[in-house]
């Protein structure tokens, strides 16, 4: 990997490495090399231009959360050489991670529940010259504050206060606050990329008739609030309770990884948003009509026994931050008091 | 395929179909065509034998669970058509109690657990089989304890004289397949974590498996990391520190969609002389079959499967203790 600390052997050991070494190895100083200045963090709850409270907000999560362990599950990455600079070469990277911590010490979180939390987080980064440069990620807050034992709404509603009511809380992410960073392509044009993409353009066009037909039935499914299922039942139950409470936003496909790898299934990464009203019945209660961003990231894998022998989608992961959203509909309905 | 229906193209799709064919199209009587006349069919709970109990017994569930539905996970298989097969099937299995049955009156709850069945394939037809249902989950599920729900089993079989045997060794049947699984690197190194384990080895987890490995087991509990399965395997280890291990069973894959993958059945025969998962050591003489499927990936081992039947396992131990 020219342009990278020699150590690394690939995409996957750079990410994971550098994930163990910063959380776990309390190596927090190595994010002034390993996040490149002007770095833009979007996460559904924010977006952060300035990167340089990093180190403060990492230890910040690590006073709150002193045994919190990153297990990384899956890195599901691109080639990218339009992004190559003259002395590195460039990457994206999809990673998957489980999160485990005990929520021991007062924090952002309010006062110690002692709750032990699993939650996973899916992070997209560019990366180039030894360092992530670009950056989208999706946490699963809403099983983190089930886990503690709060409802996502009632959570929001208390997190919209402490940070100082509407008028001066933290904004989530939306088109009008997005900026656009220095990476700027949409992946590789695997076919594993290109089916699941197309599957998840199908559901968002209301087609739930390709869940039987792409899914395997036995599929095991990963969605947000830290919820597992399987079978075709459940992801029609997921896709169509977020679906029916956005029918007519618009769904846009950001990014799209495949691959096959030795020793993997083959397997697909997916960015996705969804903008517009909360005019249905679904997910998110009645509907409110309020503007509603919603970034998405989905992992699937792929195995064998599919329709007439074909492949089939065999585990799914998909998160959004269903906090974010309560907390765009509670600003937007003035709900929030 | 020769001896098998052209229908199946492989015998994943052998072992996929016919199981559909038989629990959810309602086709109970192709299993005079699928099951052997006297195939012996060993459960944790007991030996059965011959088709005509295998279809009294899909029976009776169904008039349990009438919406029981099976999800074939995987199909982890060896041999060929002239010699014979064997399947290891990893099932999900899901269903509402909503009729009278051996859970007792209707509780109304759902119940998703998981299940492996091994099963000998030759022309067209199953002629041998081991067959692990994680009755311990579907306990939990419908609101009874493993330990409790055993001694009620106990006593609806009409005490601790009557009640039905549930399998050991001694009273094991020969059945048609006498085959060991494949040589494959796999297969032998499941087999090697699994003995590594049984000698009391633990450090073989962190060494082998991956650091974000998920982990399902008996009683429907899973978990992530090391912790998880090192805790599992070390109270089921403690419980009979002393029982002999055995590999009956064991086949390596590699097939292209899917990862490299492992399956071995195995048995711990002896005396529940230690503390961990069945309370007190009774000095019960216990057999606990087993069936574990692994799948690795970059980092090592990286999901692993393995059920036992924990109710099988605590009625052994009522039974002695009386």
């Amino acid at each position: 990997m020219k342009g990278f600390v020699e150590k690394w052997r690939n995409v996957p050991h750079f990410i994971n490495g550098i994930t163990h070494e910063i959380w776990e190895d309390r190596k927090i100083g190595s994010l002034r090399q390993l996040y490149a200045p002007g770095l833009i963090v979007r996460s559904p709850a924010s977006v952060v231009v300035d990167n340089s409270g990093v180190i403060a907000a990492t230890l910040a999560t690590l006073a709150e959360f002193p045994d919190r362990l990153l297990l990384g599950e899956d890195v599901i990455w691109c080639d990218d050489p339009q992004g190559a600079t003259e002395t590195s070469e460039a990457f994206f990277s999809s990673h998957r991670l489980i999160c485990t911590a005990t929520h021991s010490h007062p924090g952002a979180y309010g006062a110690p529940t002692g709750a032990k939390l699993r939650y996973r987080i899916l992070a997209d980064c560019a990366i180039r010259d030894g360092a992530i440069y670009d950056e989208w990620l999706v946490r699963d807050q809403a099983a983190i504050v089930r886990q503690m034992g709060y409802e996502p709404k009632d959570w929001t509603r208390a997190q919209i206060e402490r940070e100082g009511g509407a008028g001066a809380c933290v904004q989530p992410m939306a088109c009008a606050n997005d900026v656009p960073g220095p990476y700027t392509r949409r992946g590789n044009t695997h076919k594993w990329g290109e089916i699941y993409a197309d599957t998840l353009k199908r559901i968002m066009a209301a087609e739930m008739d390709v869940i039987p037909q792409t899914y395997d039935r036995a599929v095991n499914l990963s969605y947000p609030g830290g919820e597992s299922g399987f079978g075709w039942n459940i992801a029609d139950q997921f896709w169509m309770g977020l679906r029916a409470s956005f029918p007519a936003a618009e769904f846009t496909l950001d990014h799209v990884i495949g691959r096959e790898d030795p020793l993997l299934s083959p397997r697909a990464a997916v960015r996705w948003s969804l903008n517009g009203s909360h005019s249905g019945w679904g997910r998110f209660g009645p509907p409110t009509g309020a503007h509603v961003y919603i970034m998405g990231i989905c992992h699937a894998e792929f195995g064998p026994y599919g329709h007439e022998g074909g492949a089939a989608i065999r585990r799914e992961f998909a998160l959004i931050d269903e906090t974010a959203i309560w907390k765009q509909i509670l600003l937007a309905t003035g709900d929030h008091a | 395929m020769k001896g098998f229906s052209n229908q199946f193209k492989n015998l994943p799709d052998y072992i996929l179909k016919i199981t559909k064919e038989i629990w959810e199209d309602r086709g109970l009587s192709t299993l005079h065509h699928y099951y052997a006349p006297d195939i012996p069919i060993r459960f944790p709970s007991g030996l059965a034998r011959g088709n005509q109990g295998v279809i009294d017994g899909t029976l009776a569930t169904l008039a349990e669970f009438p919406d029981r539905q099976l999800l074939g996970e995987d199909v982890i298989w060896s041999g060929d058509a002239e010699t014979g097969f064997m399947s290891s099937h990893r099932l999900l299995t899901t269903g509402t109690h909503t009729g009278q049955g051996a859970f007792g009156a209707p509780t109304g709850k759902r119940f998703t657990i998981r299940a492996i069945a091994d099963c000998a394939a030759i022309n067209d037809q199953i002629n041998d089989e081991w067959l692990i249902r994680d009755v311990g989950g579907i306990a939990r599920q419908l609101g009874f304890d493993p330990s409790d729900y055993a001694r009620l089993q106990i006593t609806r079989e009409g005490g601790p004289e009557n009640a039905i045997r549930p399998f050991h060794p001694s009273h094991d049947v020969q059945g048609p397949y006498t085959g060991r699984g494949n040589d494959n690197e796999w297969g032998q190194r499941l087999a090697d974590i699994l003995t590594r384990i049984m000698e009391k080895d633990f450090s073989v987890i962190r060494a082998e498996y991956d650091r974000a490995v998920r982990t399902e087991h008996w009683g429907a509990e899973g978990g992530w990391s090391w912790d998880f399965p090192e805790t599992q395997w070390m109270r089921l280890r403690s419980s009979f520190p002393t029982a002999k291990f055995e590999i009956h069973h064991q086949i390596g894959r590699n097939d292209s969609g899917t990862p490299n993958r492992g399956a071995v059945r195995w048995s711990l025969t002896g005396e529940h002389s230690g503390n961990g998962y069945f309370g007190s050591p009774t000095g019960a003489e216990v057999h606990v079959m087993g069936i574990t499927h692994a799948e690795w990936g970059e980092w090592g081992l990286r999901r692993e499967f393995t059920l036992i039947d924990e109710v099988a396992i605590w009625k052994q131990i009522h039974l002695h203790v009386g």
